[in-house]
C-alpha cells in the first residue's frame, strides 16, 4: 500500500465541531479512508461506455465462476428437492411438487439440524475466548514478530483438515495424553459430572468434536480481528492516553468498538463452515454426534434418495442465510476486514 | 452411515515369511488406508482420475489388459525378491494388469459407477470385487453379465459351502473371492474376561467401549442371531426387536462407534474393549497385539462372500478368464489366503498350506477352514427386496447416524 501523503487525513477542524469520541474519530478516520480509496481506484478518466464496461470485465472470471459452479447447482437443486424418485437406484427423478420431501427431512432431521447449529455456535463462542486476546497480542505486543505470529496461526490450516482430525483421535484417545493429564489431576469425575467427559473418555463425544471444530476455525476468527485491530488509528489510542483513560476504559472504548466489525466477519466465516462440517463429528463424534452433512450424505449416496437430501441441503442454505443477514444487518459489507 | 470407512475387509500383509518387518508394515498399511479415506471424502476427484472407456479400447499387444477394482489390502502385496500374484500374473501371462484397489466402501462405489451403468455405458473396469449383496443387486439390475467360466477349467475348484448362492443359482455370474465370518473381537486384558455371546457386547462395564459394524447385514445378523432369528430368510418383522435393541444401545452410549475396518485402529490403541469384526482382520492383528480374540458368537455368526463380478460391457472376457483361473489354482490361491487369512473359497488350499513348514498352521485355523461343527454355526444373511432394502437401510441409518 502505498504512502498516505501528508495532509490528506480527516481535517481536525471538523472533528471539533462534533464531540470527540473514539466512535467518531474512527468513523470519520475511515469514512475519509474510503473516500481516498475511491478515488484512487477511478484512476485516470475513460469514456462514459469504457468506464461501464470495465469492471465488469474484470468481474467476468469471478461472475461467471460463481453462477456456473456455484448458482446454477444450487438453484437446480430446488427442482430436485421437489421430486420424487423414479426408481431406487435409476437416476432419473419425476418433478411432482412434493412439498412433503421439506416436512419429511425437517421432522426426521430437525434435531440433527438443531444439534449442528448448537455444535457451531458453542465452537465459534469458545473460538472467539480463544482468538481474541490472540488477535489482541499479536496486533499490540507482536512488535515485530507479529507477521511471524500470524504464520503460525495460520500454519496448522496448511495440513489437510481430515489429517488434522486424525491426530486429535490420539491425542484425546482414551489412552492418549489428554485424558491421562485430566485424571492425573483428579478432574476425571468432575468433568464427566459437568458433561465434559463421557464415561470417563472423550474421544467419540461431543466435546470432541466441538473442539476440533474449534480448532479448525480459529484462523477464520484470528485473521479478521487482527485486520480490524491493525486498522485502529494509533492516534486514537494516544488520545485516549492524553485524555486521560486508562488501559481498561482504553480497550472498552476504543479498542473494543472498533474491533467489532472484525468479530462480525469472523464469526460470519466461522459459523458456516462448522455448521456444515463433515470430518469432525465423522472421526471424533459418534452416533449421537453426527451434523447435518453427515446426514445429507448418507441420504445421498447409501439411502438414495437425491429429492430428500437436496430438501435438506436447502433448508441448511436457506438457514445460514438468515444467520448471515443477521449478523450483517445495518453493517456495510465494506465496513468488514474480510481477508 | 459414514459410508466413509467401510467393508474395505483390510487385510494383507505379506504371508508368514515376511514376519520379522510385519508390524512395522502393517502398521504403515493401516496408516495408509487412512490416506485412502481421505480421497474418498473427495468422490467427484477421484472420478476425475478414473480411466475414460478409451483407456479400454486399446486392447492388443501380447497379452491383452485387464482392469480389475477391489478392497484395499485383499492380496499378497509383493516384497523384495518375491513378487505378489498381481506380478506374478502380469510375468506369466503377459497380460497388463491394472490391480485398483479404489473400492473402500460397496455403496460409495456403487454411487460412483451408477451414473455409467445407468445410462448403459461400460465401466473402465473388467472385473470388480463386490460384497456378494452388492453383486446381486447389480445382477437385479441387469448390470452384470455371466463370467466366461467356459474358459475357467479351474473354476471346479470352488469350494461346497459357497457354490450356488441364491441370487445366482447356476454360477452364471458370479465367482467367490475370499469369504469370512463377522463375529466378536475383543482385547482379554480390556475386558478382564472371555467373551461368550454378543449379549456381552451389551454389558454394562464395557459401556462406550464397544463398536458395532456399519455394514447392515453384518451387524444385524449377529444380533438376530442372539435373538434366535433366522437370518437366511430375513424379514422385517423377525428384525425389529433387532433395531430397537441397536437403537437403545447407541442412545445410551453402550455403542461408543459404527465402523467399517476403522474398529482396527481403536482396537489396537486401546479405545476398544470388544467389537463386531471380521475374521481375517483380526487374526492378522493378533501378530501385533496378543491380547486380541476373535469368537463366533454362541448364538452364531455371519458368513459372508466377497464375490468377482463382470461389469456390463466388459471388453476383455479373454483376459478375465486367465485372471479367474490363475487365483482359482488352488497353489495361487495358497499364496493369496496366507496373505489375507479369511476364508478361501479354492479346493486344495488347505493342503498346499499345510505342505510348507512356514504356513502349516494356517492350515490348522478353524478361522479359515472352519469344520463341518463349525460350519453349522455359520449363517448367510439372506436376500431382501428393493422394498424392503430400502426400508431397512433408512431405518438402519437412523441408528448409526443418530
Amino acid at each position: 500500500m502505498p504512502k498516505r501523503p501528508a495532509g490528506t487525513s480527516a481535517s481536525p477542524a471538523s472533528l471539533r465541531a462534533e464531540p470527540l469520541t473514539a466512535e467518531t474519530l474512527a468513523a470519520e478516520s475511515s469514512k475519509a479512508a474510503l473516500r481516498r480509496q475511491r478515488q484512487r481506484w477511478q484512476g485516470p478518466r475513460r469514456s462514459g461506455v469504457q468506464r461501464r464496461l470495465w469492471p465488469w470485465l474484470l468481474l467476468a472470471p469471478g461472475l461467471i465462476w460463481l453462477l456456473g459452479l456455484y448458482g446454477l447447482p444450487l438453484l437446480a437443486l430446488v427442482p430436485l428437492s421437489l421430486s420424487e424418485p423414479l426408481s431406487r437406484f435409476g437416476l432419473e427423478t419425476v418433478f411432482s411438487g412434493r412439498v412433503a420431501n421439506y416436512l419429511e427431512v425437517l421432522q426426521a432431521y430437525g434435531p440433527i439440524l438443531a444439534r449442528s447449529l448448537g455444535y457451531a455456535v458453542v465452537a465459534t463462542a469458545l473460538g472467539l475466548l480463544l482468538a481474541y486476546p490472540l488477535a489482541f497480542a499479536i496486533r499490540f505486543r507482536g512488535g515485530r514478530w507479529q507477521p511471524l505470529l500470524i504464520g503460525l496461526v495460520v500454519l496448522p490450516s496448511l495440513s489437510s483438515y481430515l489429517v488434522r482430525a486424525i491426530a486429535w483421535t490420539s491425542l484425546l484417545g482414551d489412552q492418549g495424553p489428554v485424558l491421562a493429564l485430566v485424571s492425573a489431576l483428579g478432574l476425571t469425575g468432575p468433568l464427566d459430572a459437568l458433561g465434559v467427559l463421557r464415561d470417563g473418555r472423550l474421544l467419540n463425544t461431543a466435546t470432541a468434536v466441538i473442539l476440533g471444530l474449534t480448532n479448525n476455525l480459529l484462523p477464520f476468527l484470528v485473521l479478521p480481528l487482527v485486520v480490524a485491530m491493525e486498522r485502529i488509528d494509533h492516534r486514537l489510542l494516544e488520545a485516549a492516553a492524553d485524555l486521560h483513560a486508562g488501559p481498561w476504559r482504553c480497550f472498552v472504548q476504543v479498542v473494543w468498538p472498533l474491533s467489532r466489525p472484525g468479530l462480525a466477519a469472523g464469526i460470519l466465516l466461522s459459523l458456516i463452515p462448522a455448521a456444515g462440517d463433515l470430518v469432525n463429528p465423522l472421526i471424533l463424534g459418534g452416533p449421537n454426534e453426527r451434523m447435518i452433512a453427515n446426514t445429507i450424505e448418507n441420504l445421498l449416496l447409501v439411502q438414495m434418495q437425491a429429492p430428500r437430501a437436496a430438501a435438506l441441503t436447502l433448508v441448511l442454505m436457506a438457514l445460514i442465510t438468515v444467520a448471515v443477514l443477521l449478523q450483517l444487518r445495518g453493517r456495510g459489507l465494506e465496513e468488514l476486514p474480510l481477508p | 452411515m459414514a459410508p466413509l470407512f467401510q467393508e474395505g475387509r483390510c487385510d494383507g500383509l505379506g504371508a508368514a515369511a515376511a514376519a520379522p518387518f510385519r508390524s512395522g508394515r502393517r502398521a504403515f498399511l493401516r496408516r495408509l488406508g487412512w490416506g485412502a479415506t481421505g480421497a474418498v471424502l473427495a468422490p467427484g476427484l477421484l472420478q476425475a482420475c478414473g480411466r475414460g472407456p478409451k483407456g479400454a479400447a486399446a486392447g492388443g499387444g501380447r497379452g491383452g489388459e485387464l482392469v480389475i477394482s477391489t478392497f484395499p489390502l485383499y492380496i499378497d502385496p509383493g516384497q523384495p525378491g518375491a513378487p505378489g500374484s498381481v506380478e506374478r500374473f502380469r510375468a506369466a501371462t503377459g497380460i497388463d494388469l491394472r490391480y485398483v484397489e479404489d473400492i473402500n466402501d460397496v455403496r460409495q462405489f456403487f454411487a460412483r459407477i451408477r451414473p455409467q451403468l445407468a445410462a448403459g455405458r461400460p465401466l473402465s473396469q473388467d472385473l470388480v470385487v463386490l460384497t456378494g449383496w452388492m453383486a446381486e443387486r447389480l445382477n437385479r439390475l441387469g448390470w452384470i453379465e455371466p463370467l466366461p467360466l467356459e474358459q475357467v477349467p479351474n473354476a471346479r475348484n470352488l469350494i461346497p459351502s459357497l457354490r450356488h448362492p441364491a441370487w445366482d443359482p447356476q454360477q452364471r455370474y458370479s465367482l467367490p473371492w475370499q469369504s469370512g465370518i463377522a463375529g466378536i473381537a475383543y482385547n482379554i486384558k480390556a475386558t478382564g474376561r472371555p467373551l461368550r455371546g454378543i449379549d456381552d457386547l451389551f454389558d454394562p462395564a464395557l459401556k462406550g467401549r464397544v463398536s458395532a459394524l456399519l455394514e447392515m447385514r453384518d451387524t444385524m445378523g449377529l444380533l438376530m442371531l442372539a435373538d434366535g432369528q433366522d437370518i437366511t430368510r430375513p424379514t422385517w418383522a423377525t428384525a425389529q426387536s433387532s433395531f430397537q435393541r441397536l437403537e437403545k444401545a447407541r442412545r445410551d452410549g453402550q455403542i461408543r462407534r459404527f465402523t467399517g475396518n476403522d474398529y482396527q485402529n481403536d482396537l489396537l490403541s486401546g479405545n476398544l474393549a470388544a467389537c463386531m469384526g471380521w475374521s481375517g482382520d483380526v487374526a492378522q492383528l493378533a501378530l501385533e497385539q496378543p491380547d486380541l480374540r476373535f469368537v463366533v458368537p454362541e448364538s452364531g455368526g455371519v458368513l459372508w462372500a466377497d464375490v468377482m463380478v463382470m461389469p456390463k460391457g466388459s471388453r476383455h472376457r479373454r483376459e478375465v478368464a486367465q485372471w479367474l483361473n490363475w487365483v482359482y489354482d488352488p497353489v495361487e490361491a495358497a499364496r493369496i489366503a496366507a496373505a489375507v487369512q479369511y476364508i478361501s473359497p479354492v479346493e486344495g488350499v488347505q493342503q498346499v498350506l499345510a505342505k510348507t513348514p512356514a504356513t502349516a498352521a494356517l492350515a490348522r485355523n478353524p478361522l479359515m477352514f472352519p469344520d463341518a461343527a463349525e460350519q453349522q454355526r455359520l449363517h448367510m444373511f439372506g436376500p431382501l427386496s428393493d422394498a424392503e432394502e430400502a426400508r431397512w437401510d433408512e431405518r438402519f441409518a437412523r441408528i448409526t447416524e443418530g
